[in-house]
């Protein structure tokens, strides 16, 4: 049962998604993670993994949470200056909720990485899906770590030409990344164009029809599965918050 | 005491079974040039990313100026040590060659009115001077490659690494690159760096270690050849 098919995974990883876009109390959320880390334990997968994925988006979501909670102030004042209600309860509860969602997102896309993207593209075909198009969400998620690891890199390098991050003032940090978006940006667009030149190098759509060397196979397990999600997703959704 | 010291240490990368290095007990002093050989995948590179902390150890300590490198942030790190990354497209962040050049002593605070002069001082050793506002991921490998080592030198650190210098570089650059790295080292700066040349190293190393499946092998350890 632990070698699902990719599809399935999918639909999984869809699914989750989904609800964590619709919920939006933290309790809901909390429990949706819960249930992904589940699913993910199942399939053998190792959750510190998830954390070091996380990690260099920390700042982001910190930021978002501080925005979340000052910006949307609604209920009970909990944190004041003079009469300007700082942070509200209704504020940290919308805070927490955007933090959650973005973990369980997360998480669930980690589903990816339990199989191959080769049997994932063949998956998507074998459903009539274009394969360019299969293709090309195929690089999506590939490119995904690309970035991270591209982030990680510019930290670093940034770092050891001497630039302590953590003790430069805030509003030097600010204009440090605002000058760094777009190298930084515009260098994983360059490595992805190097890596469309050296597929068509190598007759990426050259030929009208490809040769697949396997097929995949939805089992009894695939389609239950696939029902029980879907149909637990859409009562969920039709129940309401 | 030794600037560099490595205290038998053994690194093995997360999720890999296997050491990349292990028992390794060596020391690094700021004065001369060391080079460090060895067969592809015999752990060079990661042996110079645990000098400068971008990789911990696993087990045993490295230690820089006497204290644990783990004190040290990547920056206080970065501005004692100046590090060549074996692949030059990592270490570039800035829109143009210029800015990349002074983005190290424009951020330790070097004087304004010195900047442009140190700008153009760089571009010319490196026979840069056509790509002041070119996009450094645009330059050619032998450019990148200058470019890197520029950038880096710029910054003036005490104590300079560099993975695999000579690559892309063409005979005429490589000797440029031997005197300008001769002349660093006589004015003070302690230098290792990886190579594969031959040529390059018996020119320059005073000093040669040699690395196979993650140990040292052999070190023909510390002594000057240029006074
Ligand atoms: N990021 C990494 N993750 C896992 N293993 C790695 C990583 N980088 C290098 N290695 C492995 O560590 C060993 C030493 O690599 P490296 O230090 O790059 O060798 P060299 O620079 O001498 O060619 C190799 O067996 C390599 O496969
Ligand atoms: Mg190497």
């Amino acid at each position: 049962m632990a070698n699902l098919d990719p599809r399935t995974k999918m639909i999984m990883v869809v699914c989750l998604s989904i609800l964590a876009l619709l919920y939006n109390t933290p309790a809901q959320l909390f429990l949706l993670f819960v249930f992904t880390l589940m699913l993910l334990l199942f399939f053998n997968f190792r959750l510190n993994v998830i954390g070091v994925y996380l990690k260099p988006f920390l700042a982001l979501m910190l930021f978002l949470f501080v925005v979340q909670c000052v910006f949307s102030p609604s209920g009970l004042s909990i944190l004041s200056v003079g009469q300007v209600s700082l942070v509200t309860s209704g504020g940290l509860l919308l805070g927490s909720s955007m933090v959650l969602r973005i973990i369980v997102v997360t998480a669930a896309a980690m589903l990816f990485t339990t199989f191959s993207p080769r049997d994932f593209i063949l998956g998507l075909v074998q459903w009539k899906v274009p394969y360019e198009l299969a293709f090309m969400v195929f690089i999506a998620l590939r490119f995904l770590p690309v970035f991270r690891d591209e982030l990680v890199n510019v930290i670093t390098a940034v770092q050891l030409r001497g630039v302590d991050l953590k003790k430069v003032p805030w509003k030097q940090k600010l204009d440090l990344y605002r000058r760094l978006f777009f190298p930084v940006v515009y260098g994983v667009m360059l490595k992805a164009q190097h890596l469309a030149v050296s597929m068509e190098s190598r007759g990426f759509r050259a030929y009208p029809t490809r040769t697949y060397l396997r097929r995949l196979n939805l089992y009894y397990a695939d389609y239950i599965v696939m029902v029980t999600f879907l149909a637990a997703t859409i009562t969920l959704i039709v129940m309401g918050p | 005491m030794a600037f560099l010291e490595f205290n038998q240490v053994s690194f093995s990368y997360p999720q890999e079974g296997r050491f990349a290095l292990r028992d390794i007990q060596l020391g690094f002093s700021r004065d001369g040039i060391t080079a460090i050989t060895g067969a592809n995948g015999s752990g060079k590179t990661t042996l110079t990313k645990l000098m400068i902390g971008v990789l911990r150890s696993t087990r045993g300590t490295v230690c820089l100026e006497g204290r644990s490198l783990e004190e040290y942030s990547l920056g206080e790190i970065g501005r004692r040590i100046g590090y060549v990354f074996q692949n030059p497209d990592l270490q570039f962040f800035c829109s143009t060659v210029a800015e990349e050049i002074s983005f190290g002593f424009v951020n330790q605070g070097c004087r304004p009115e010195t900047v442009e002069e140190k700008i153009q001082y760089y571009l010319d050793y490196f026979e840069l001077g056509n790509y002041r506002h070119v996009f450094p991921l645009h330059l050619s490998h032998g450019e990148k490659r200058r470019l890197a080592i520029a950038s880096v030198l710029a910054t003036e650190p005490s104590f300079l690494i560099l993975d695999e210098p000579t690559t892309g570089l063409d005979a005429y650059r490589k000797r440029l690159l031997a005197d300008l790295l001769i002349k660093i080292a006589g004015a003070g700066t302690g230098i290792s760096l990886v190579s594969h040349d031959q040529a390059f190293v018996n020119r320059l190393a005073e000093r040669v270690i040699t690395l196979e499946k993650g140990r040292v092998v052999w070190d023909s350890g510390e002594g000057r050849k240029h006074g």
